[in-house]
């Protein structure tokens, strides 16, 4: 019953009320720049904030807050990919603890070069990736299912490899440098950060591929019947995934200086978290690159501000989860008010 | 027999019609705007007790925003809503409690039921479950009750049966049957485009259910946009047309072309933008090539089996059969889209060795999907996003997507198409039903194909935007490109196509061409078990 009446306000404001769209391009802009000028807002709070102020704008905050965002991002923008195609990829954080280690591993166990250890981690990444892609866009089973079992899985198979010991010994020093050092003020990982988010941006929001991806993710059935090859992007896009989770790994190696048995693993939720809320900014309605960026920028900042405000430890995840239901519940409000895009529009005639 | 209301009709309730029947409910002077732009402009109407009173109206038209003012669900302005013997209600206040206490009693184009569960059950979730001891459902009560309120409407149904397995018409009367259940005071039944959703051979029979209601004195407020039932069934209409009432008439002295003309507001020359009810010998019959643009020899799927068909260059060729028939199957095969089990499709004079979506549409084959919203749209992207996904490699320079001259694509074709829209960025769930497949058939045109398949094209749109539609159809045909139109519609077959394959359980039943192309031919060969093709 309810689908006809969401879906009758859309039938007729095309028509109905012109007008309206300029007050409706307003509230748009909000919607898209919302969560951009409630970082400004967190930022400017924590910086005139007596409590937090000095220590909150200092360099070395500042620097310490963007690298630890590095790890994250970038899961963040790894689990985009297949969620822009209608995916989920819980795997992602259990990915990057698996490069990690085998980055690792390859250098301390090995005697690699980094070259070739970097190119090892990514490519259990990848490996992970594929396995992901195989049973969910070959032999199409539930991703949401199949992602949470790899989840699992990997964590597991690390305690086995390394029977419970981090691997420190013998890892790079300039993979390490990399990791704790800058360039030109800003964290060196933050580069790559910076160059895995614009590469990623332009190739899901610019290219035909990108395109093409959502529209997999806005009605596969759709798509398939405009000649998009459904599963060859579907693989593709868990392969990417898997890969940047990879390339997650490998900054995780040189954040924490090795391979920590018990990091990465965790950051499943953060990421995800991340990208929900970066779905009601800047494109609103659409996983994407930048929401998700700025989504793990706020979280990081304002977990920052408050615990340099002296919060008591439990404030930064009630903070956070707040965050996260209020964003995503204003953005769909919003959007059924308009009449939006998801209003009913599921509704078939059979 | 029927009311004769003008649009400033008093509203004062307690008034009579000419032949004597009271009036059951009117409505006066019902204004609502959002912002600046006005939906609804002093409409006003009035409903004759056991009477079928039609509202039709265009997409936009306003009919949806009057119908939700009515159910409480949207405020209006003003207006008045009056029953004899009560003081009038201000409709600026009214809620679905008010609506319900008014006796208004709405059934909705999905009908609200649930699919899964029993008939029932069904009611009971509107009426409550009666309650044995221990407050366990008395089911045997239940089942009673409902047995004997079926038996009130003459529905042949059980009340254990599952609603899904009852065949349509059914489903729509029990939804009815179930909303006027409750004994209240005098009630109005308003039905929201109910047979929308119906298969062609279902209408008949729900449209023949609501006149017994109404003889039996059951007061019905139609709304609809399909012309032939309006007229078939009212007695009296209502016309809205840019929020106003553009006319309320008598039903019987209408037909469809002023109906249309009535709701469009201009002259459409006729219904199906071509130069008369066709006269078929003055339908175009093209040469064609030599070769054939496409030939199935023997082709089988599933659901189809031993189809063989040929089309020409610039021809129209029309698809008919009942539900189920393999129309649908048989575009899909040609499209690629499901893949034969046995024969041959040669595509201008080359055999389709390894058929594909892909493949079909690198020769050149479009094919518009049936089911708009399952399969065509891509709902929360933009209209210029939807106009150009079929063609995207073209908007590619440096690997990135020229955003600028895929919007002025989308511009021209939104001039050209004549879509209702803000504009091309604008969200294409937003717009109505016949706009949607407007950009639908337009997205294919992009790719300026060989062969267009058409499934249904007409399917939900209103009567303006059909005329659109078949103009368009006609024009790329008369530029060479050959057309399959699949469609339950009859009448657009006869009008549109020049020879019209008709299906029956999966087979080709007969192929009809020149004078045989008649509604009376296609229905009977449709039907027909009698005689082999």
């Amino acid at each position: 019953m309810s689908g006809t009446r969401l879906r009758e306000p859309a039938r007729e404001s095309a028509e109905a009320r012109p007008p309206a769209a300029r007050t409706g391009r307003l509230s748009a802009y909000g919607e898209r720049y919302g969560l951009v000028l409630l970082l400004a807002g967190v930022i400017a709070f924590f910086s005139v904030l007596p409590a937090s102020s000095t220590a909150f704008t200092s360099t070395a905050n500042v620097q310490s807050v963007l690298a630890s965002i590095a790890v994250v991002s970038v899961l963040a923008v790894a689990a985009v990919f297949p969620l822009a195609c209608g995916q989920f990829d819980f795997s992602v954080a259990a990915t990057s603890l698996v490069s990690s280690i085998v980055c690792a591993a390859t250098m301390s166990n090995h005697d690699a070069l980094l070259p070739v250890a970097v190119v090892c981690g990514v490519g259990a990444g990848v490996l992970v990736g594929l396995v992901n892609a195989v049973l969910v866009a070959l032999l199409r089973l539930n991703a949401f299912v199949i992602t949470i079992g790899t989840a699992t899985l990997l964590p597991g198979l690390v305690q086995w490899y390394t029977r419970g010991v981090d691997i420190v010994r013998g890892v790079s020093q300039p993979l390490r440098d990399f990791g704790s050092l800058t360039w030109l003020g800003l964290p060196r990982v933050i580069w790559l950060v910076a160059l895995i988010t614009a590469v990623c941006w332009f190739t899901l929001t610019h290219t035909a591929f990108g395109r093409r991806l959502h529209a997999v993710g806005s009605n596969a059935s759709a798509a398939r019947l405009v000649g998009i090859p459904v599963t060859a992007l579907t693989f593709g896009a868990l392969v990417t995934s898997g890969g940047l989770a990879g390339v997650a790994g490998v900054i995780l190696t040189a954040r924490n200086g090795g391979g920590l048995v018990n990091s990465g693993a965790d950051l499943l939720f953060p990421a995800l978290a991340a990208v929900f809320l970066g779905a009601t900014a800047i494109d609103p309605g659409r996983y994407n690159v930048l929401g998700a960026v700025v989504g793990t920028l706020f979280v990081a900042v304002s977990v920052s501000g408050l615990t340099l405000a002296g919060a008591a430890e439990w404030v930064p995840a009630v903070f956070n989860g707040a965050a996260l239901i209020i964003a995503v519940a204003v953005s769909t409000l919003l959007a059924r008010r308009r009449g939006g895009p998801l209003a009913g529009a599921r509704q078939s005639n059979r | 027999m029927g009311t004769v209301t003008t649009a400033s009709a008093d509203g004062s309730a307690d008034s009579t019609s000419a032949a004597g029947h009271p009036t059951s409910l009117a409505v006066s002077g019902v204004n609502k705007s959002y912002g600046p732009a006005s939906v609804l402009r002093d409409v006003s109407f009035e409903l004759t007790r056991g009477h079928i009173h039609a509202l039709a109206g265009g997409n936009g038209s306003g009919k949806s925003t009057l119908i939700k003012v009515l159910a409480g669900i949207d405020r209006a302005d003003s207006g008045v809503l009056s029953r004899p013997g009560h003081a009038g209600t201000d409709l600026a206040g009214f809620s679905p409690a008010h609506a319900r206490e008014a006796g208004l009693r709405f059934v909705h184009q999905d009908l609200g039921l649930l699919p899964d569960m029993t008939v029932a059950e069904n009611f009971a979730f509107t009426r409550g479950f009666p309650k044995g001891a221990g407050r366990r459902i008395a089911w045997r009560k239940l089942h009673e009750t409902t047995e004997s309120l079926l038996g009130r409407f003459e529905l042949d149904v059980s009340p254990t049966t599952v609603v899904r397995a009852l065949r349509p018409a059914d489903r729509a009367m029990v939804a009815i049957a179930r909303a006027l259940a409750d004994d209240g005071p005098e009630q109005v039944l308003v039905l929201d485009e109910p047979t929308a959703s119906l298969p062609h051979h279902e209408v008949d029979i729900l449209l023949e259910g609501l006149s017994r209601r109404a003889r039996q004195g059951q007061t019905i407020l139609y709304v609809s946009h399909r012309l032939d039932e309006v007229l078939s069934l009212a007695d009296s209409v209502t016309v809205l047309r840019d929020g106003g009432v553009a006319a309320t008439r008598d039903a019987r002295g209408l037909d469809q072309l002023q109906l249309a003309e009535l709701m469009a507001g201009r002259s459409l020359g006729t219904l199906y933008g071509d130069e008369g009810p066709a006269s078929s010998a003055a339908r175009p019959r093209p040469a064609g090539g030599p070769v054939p643009v496409l030939e199935a020899r023997g082709l089988s799927a599933g659901g189809i089996s031993g189809i063989d068909l040929e089309i020409r260059a610039g021809e129209i060729v029309g698809l008919a059969g009942l539900l189920g028939s393999g129309r649908s199957t048989l575009l899909r095969t040609i499209f690629g889209a499901v893949r034969p089990a046995s024969g041959t499709l040669t595509f201008e004079g080359e055999a389709i060795a390894a058929p594909s979506i892909k493949a079909a549409m690198r020769r050149g084959i479009a094919l518009v999907p049936e089911d708009r919203l399952a399969d065509a749209l891509f709902h929360e992207s933009s209209v210029t996003q939807n106009i150009t996904v079929a063609t995207l490699a073209r908007y590619v320079r440096w690997a990135r997507l020229v955003r600028s001259r895929e919007r002025d694509t989308a511009a021209g074709v939104i001039d050209d198409l004549r879509i209702k829209t803000a504009g091309p960025d604008q969200t294409v769930t937003r717009l109505s039903g016949g706009n949607q497949q407007k950009v639908v058939v337009a997205r294919w045109l992009q790719r300026a194909p060989r062969l267009l398949l058409l499934d249904e094209p007409t399917q939900g749109v209103d009567v303006v935007s059909r005329a659109d539609i078949y103009e368009r159809v006609r024009a790329v045909a008369a530029a060479g490109t050959s057309v399959l139109v699949a469609s339950s519609d009859v009448e657009e077959l006869v009008h549109l196509c020049g020879r019209v394959v008709v299906l029956r359980a999966g087979r080709v039943a007969a192929e009809l061409s020149g004078e045989a192309v008649s509604v009376r031919e296609i229905v009977r060969y449709s039907y027909a078990d009698q005689e082999e093709s």
